[in-house]
């Protein structure tokens, strides 16, 4: 083949290659031929894609056009079917190109669903993008704590965020921020994509935006731009590629385009905004909705919304629009907002908010129907679908793909089911939170003309939009800032420089208010239940002393105290699972092992001993790995485990006995200055716990358990961490088997089994939560100590021991109930 | 039906694994062994009846999402078990008491557990856990108080029955999952169950009750694991306080095994059935080969991963591919 186009192209032959390596030479990075196959469907059809140092490419196309798959190509998330990537000339293999690679290559993605850890800091968050920096030394969080700040401030001027606080407790439009600043301050990066930055940032800040990527362009770093916000693209890109239905529909300098161009390109109309028909006479229907209270201080009367009515919600982003929706959705119960007739909700936010991802597409337009009918109802699919199909239709959604799962199809698509669910509920009341968030121009018309229709019909609209240009044709819109309603707009009123301006009057006045006094709460209530493990074990010890003041000697709280040690450090073991969303049902039947191992071999034959005690512990730490890598659940599988492990014990030890080796048993048996043992070896552990957690390594571990999918895309590996949490909560699991033994100077191996739920209990009494990554050592060891107190406790107090584990269940339910109704009443606040 | 159709149907079918599992196993046994008949398989069916009862209350409350998982379960069938005792004490005529005092504490304790994770929003594996503890102590009080081991002879003979050589217990463990499938698939709260156990906050905003819904599948684990006490304690002729100890690990094991994701939102009461059946064998035919107790349980363990790991693969491929396919 080769020889034919040699022969074929033999006159210009060399003069050709040479351009080609020019060309290539300056491109950052170039994509060639790309064809990505999911099963029939092309996502992608020989696409071509040259970056050049300096460029600001806007890459435009419908929803199913094929964007997202290819910058999951060049992201390295997703290797092609054909075609070819080559960085400043030179090939790389597919085979060879993942995340880890393409960030090694200096090309970042800012996703669309956001892909922070919201249980680490903003300063942490930073150091997640650099995977390869796990391995720096000892000031490495000062290094990403300035470099946030720096980076902050360098795209968002005055960004008004602390790089201490909880990414958690920022708004959605400050973690966009983060995001964008995190990706632009990786040492480095040559190529960012941004995927619908400017989605879920106010309109001044996305200004900010352009114009750091202006400033920076001159530099050499080149973008990749992707928007619906056409009007955006033309503002900043210095190329446009078009892409329609998986295939290369224009490409060109950004003067050849305009936006009219653009969407004939993209296969939509070009009249973008629809016209709400507000011939209705204004004032004529019932009130459905009323809004008082806290959302309307500012405003002299309540606002009153009437059947037929669209209310558009409009102002910067996070300032109470979506609590509006909430309260109304809610339905008055509180008092601020009262509302007449049922309601159903159309969220933005598919992923979190709308789809559920394991149903059909006639199971998700369904449910808000079967809702409504009552839980003893029965339900057909038949009649489901055909109470589907009118909605379906007016919508164009193809009714042919009601078997299809939901996530088949394109975003678009999908907003589509979650307005035709709302319709077929037939509810007058229908709240909309951003609905056209990440749809196309071709669906947002369909959409815009449907609700249009359903006003007409009678129903009441509250739409809230992020997208100002959408509510023009609201019949009212209601400026939101800072929480409350700052502007009515109605009838002419309603344009864009009003809602901007309205929303952006008002800004600054309430903002140091709400850090002073929600934050502060916020702080204190999350103080009070970090404290609340610590004052469960101080009142404990407190009725102890008084009832037997001999309690707090030196020998009394050794006495009470190392019988708590191993049940301390499987506490700690369970926590590291617990941190990584999962919980481990046979950690109390490995230290069971592990003890047994330290009495027979480790006692007869030590290097035997000691490698078998190794071995076991690789062993967990390969469960870990099965786990992630076979994606099955590990409660499971650890309970699985947990049989395999006193299986191994039982054979070795059919009955207790052995004996602990002397060296082990000094270790427990030793005393300086004549503090009390117990308490100082507790806290080397817990100390020893936080010093992981708090290490690089720790936060990993910890932003896996909050966000795993992010931590991929930066270019960590998903098993490695696996093997390392469970390597680490093995090492801790196995000191407490050592502990044991060393406790009892015997073993046996059903000694560590009540060990495995009183863990659990021990690790969420300290405050760790099974979903989001949250650990907490020292809650988790006062847990522990707590519970193994109780027993001594009861038997103080002359109560039968029979009620031992009855007290350790109240003490673990009262604590938790007191933490729920803190939290519940600080989210009121 | 093509490769890819048959992979498909398998995907949606989840509880053929735990069927095809069963079937070698029992063939293997049945040519290894000449021991093995038609007759013990009846007797594995009546043990799994049990075993299944519970389950399904599990993969209600499994489905509800989350993670979560019913873990006082062993404790309410344990207590129930003595509880019977204490009202029947082996008269017939005080049977409608026994029944109805299971169905009480099963509806109370249910209560409680709803009320913890939905009210209060504690953990289910937490709130559970901390509930079983309560119930154990209770137990023991309980275990202090029975007069002696006297069980209804009308419901020992019903429990013990066969018909035509099939276990009665194994009819009305089908009845049960029958009506589980049933619920599951046709009624309101099933949907709505599936829904919550996919997403919740989008259930929510559907409209669902989702608390409510989630307190309901509590309310059915518990009753599922009284009952089951009741008759256990019939069929066993008494009660002892590790007796629901085993159906902790063995009613997430038949759950999970069976094909309900552990995750919520997909649910087979067939494949609890199935796997009941499954694990109940395993257990049997170890027991019969006269494996040591240490090697047991070690079989027990590997059998356990070996099929989650063999199914995990599958799921997860599938899961996958339908992740990338919307990406583009």
């Amino acid at each position: 083949m080769t020889d034919i186009r040699f022969a074929g192209h033999a006159p210009g032959h060399l003069e050709a290659v040479g351009a080609i390596v020019a060309a290539d030479g300056d491109a950052v990075v170039r994509l060639s031929r790309i064809t990505k196959a999911f099963g029939a469907t092309l996502a992608n059809a020989e696409i071509d894609l040259e970056v050049r140092p300096g460029d600001v490419i806007g890459l435009v196309g419908g929803n199913g056009a094929g964007k997202s798959t290819l910058m999951r190509i060049l992201c390295g998330a997703l290797p092609p079917t054909l075609g070819t990537i080559a960085f400043a000339g030179e090939a790389v293999h597919f085979a060879d190109y993942g995340t880890a690679e393409a960030q090694r290559r200096g090309i970042r993605m800012v996703h669309q669903e956001f892909s922070l850890c919201t249980n680490l800091t903003v300063a942490e968050n930073f150091f997640l993008e650099e995977p390869q920096g796990a391995r720096i030394g000892r000031r490495w969080r000062e290094r990403y704590r300035a470099r946030a700040r720096a980076a902050l401030e360098a795209v968002f001027p005055e960004p008004g965020i602390d790089v201490d606080a909880q990414v958690g407790h920022l708004t959605i439009g400050e973690r966009q921020m983060v995001e964008i600043a995190r990706a632009v301050a990786t040492p480095g990066v040559r190529l960012i994509v941004l995927d619908e930055p400017t989605s879920s940032l106010g309109q001044e800040r996305s200004r900010q935006l352009r114009a750091f990527m202006h400033e920076r362009r001159a530099e050499g770093l080149s973008f990749i731009f992707i928007s619906h916000k056409l009007h955006e693209v033309i503002d900043i890109a210095t190329e446009v590629v078009v892409l329609r239905n998986g295939r290369l529909a224009w490409t060109g300098a950004v003067r050849e385009a305009s936006i009219g161009r653009l969407v004939e390109l993209m296969g939509g109309d070009a009249g973008v905004i629809h016209h709400h028909g507000a011939a209705k006479v204004a004032g004529g229907g019932e009130v459905v909705v009323r809004v008082g209270g806290a959302f309307a201080e500012g405003l002299e009367r309540p606002i009153e919304i009437r059947r037929g009515e669209i209310i558009g919600l409009a102002g910067l982003e996070g300032c109470g629009q979506k609590d509006l929706l909430q309260a109304v959705f809610a339905g008055g119960r509180g008092g601020d907002v009262m509302r007449l007739g049922e309601a159903s909700f159309i969220a933005g936010d598919r992923r979190k908010e709308g789809v559920f991802p394991l149903g059909t597409v006639l199971f998700n337009i369904g449910i808000g129907r079967i809702a409504r009918q009552g839980m003893l109802r029965l339900v057909s699919a038949g009649r489901e679908a055909a109470a589907a199909v009118p909605h379906a239709e007016a919508l164009q959604l193809d009714t042919g793909r009601f078997g299809s799962n939901i996530l088949e199809l394109s975003g678009g698509n999908q907003q589509k089911a979650l307005v035709a669910r709302a319709l077929a509920t037939g509810t007058p009341v229908i709240l909309l939170d951003d609905p056209t968030r990440g749809v196309d121009i071709a669906t947002k018309q369909d959409f815009y003309r449907l609700c249009d229709a359903a006003a007409q019909e009678g129903h009441t609209l509250i739409w809230h939009s992020t997208e100002d240009a959408e509510l023009l044709a609201a019949d009212r819109v209601l400026v939101f800032a800072d929480g409350r309603i700052v502007r009515e707009l109605a009838g002419p009123e309603i344009t864009e420089e009003a809602m901007v301006a309205a929303s952006f009057a008002h800004i600054g006045e309430r903002r140091e208010e709400d850090s002073a006094g929600a934050g502060g709460l916020r702080r204190l209530g999350e103080g009070t239940v970090r404290a609340a493990p610590l004052l469960g074990l101080a009142l404990v010890f407190a009725i102890m002393v008084w009832a037997n003041p001999l309690v707090a000697s030196v020998f009394g709280l050794d006495l009470l105290l190392i019988p708590a040690l191993p049940l301390v450090l499987v506490a700690m073991a369970q926590m590291y699972i617990i941190g990584g969303s999962e919980i481990d049902l046979g950690v109390g039947a490995f230290a069971g092992l592990t003890s047994v191992l330290a009495a027979t071999l480790l006692y007869a034959h030590p290097p035997l001993g000691l490698l078998a005690i190794l071995a076991v512990i690789l062993a967990y730490s390969g469960l870990g790995w099965l786990i992630q890598a076979r994606r099955i659940p590990a409660i499971v599988v650890t309970l699985g485990a947990s049989f395999i492990w006193s299986g191994i014990g039982y054979s070795i030890q059919p009955t207790p006995g052995g004996a602990s080796p002397a060296w082990l048993s000094a270790a427990v048996n030793w005393q300086i200055l004549g503090l009390p043992t117990s308490v100082l070896m507790i806290l080397i552990v817990a100390m020893l716990a936080y010093g992981v957690n708090q290490a690089p390594i720790g936060v990993a571990l910890r932003g896996f358990g909050n966000n795993a999918g992010a931590m991929v895309n930066s270019g960590w590996s998903a098993t490695r961490i696996a093997l390392l949490r469970y390597l680490v909560a093995g090492i801790f699991a196995a000191l407490a088997g050592l502990a044991l033994t060393a406790i009892n100077t015997a073993s046996d191996i059903n000694s560590g089994n009540s060990y495995t739920l009183l863990s659990v209990a021990a690790a969420v009494m300290g405050g760790c939560t099974l979903l989001g990554g949250i650990i907490s050592p020292f809650g988790a060891v006062a847990g522990a100590v707590t519970l193994s107190l109780i027993g001594a406790l009861l038997g103080l107090l002359g109560v039968s021991s029979d009620f031992t584990v009855a007290a350790q269940g109240l003490v673990l339910i009262g604590l938790l109930a007191v933490r729920a109704l803190t939290i519940q009443k600080g989210a009121e606040e | 039906m093509t490769e890819a159709g048959i992979a498909r149907w398998a995907q949606r079918n989840r509880w053929i694994w735990s069927a095809l599992a069963v079937l070698i196993l029992w063939i293997v046994l049945s040519v290894v062994t000449s021991r093995f008949s038609l007759g013990s398989l009846s007797g594995i069916l009546l043990s799994a009846s049990f075993l299944a009862i519970v389950g399904l209350g599990q993969m209600f409350v499994v489905t509800t999402g989350r993670g979560n998982i019913d873990l006082s379960i062993p404790s309410v069938l344990t207590l129930n078990a003595y509880l019977a005792l204490l009202t029947v004490r082996g008269h017939d005529g005080r049977l409608a008491l026994g029944v109805a005092v299971a169905l009480g504490v099963g509806l109370v304790v249910g209560l409680i557990n709803a009320g913890l994770v939905v009210k209060l929003r504690i953990p289910a594996i937490i709130a559970t856990l901390a509930s079983g503890y309560v119930l154990a102590t209770a137990t023991l009080l309980a275990n202090g108080m029975i007069p002696g081991f006297a069980v209804s002879p009308l419901l020992k003979a019903i429990v013990g029955a066969r018909v035509e050589g099939l276990p009665v217990m194994a009819l009305i463990a089908a009845a049960c999952v029958g009506l589980a499938a049933l619920v599951l698939r046709f009624t309101g709260y099933g949907q709505m169950l599936i829904a919550v156990g996919q997403n919740r906050e989008a259930a929510r905003l559907a409209g669902i009750p989702a608390g409510r819904v989630i307190g309901i599948a509590f309310l059915i684990s518990s009753v599922m694991a009284s009952l089951t006490g009741l008759l256990l304690g019939a069929y066993v002729g008494g009660a002892f306080l590790e007796m629901g100890q085993p159906y902790l690990l063995q009613s997430i094991a038949a759950v999970v095994v069976g094909g309900t994701l552990i995750f919520g939102g997909s649910a087979t009461a067939l494949g609890t059935f199935v796997a009941s059946v499954l694990l109940i064998l395993i257990v049997t035919t170890m027991q019969i080969m006269g494996l040591p107790p240490g090697a047991q349980d070690m079989v027990q363990g590997v059998v356990v991963i070996l099929v989650l790991a063999l199914a995990g693969r599958e799921g997860g491929a599938g899961r996958r591919r339908v992740a990338t396919a919307g990406a583009g």
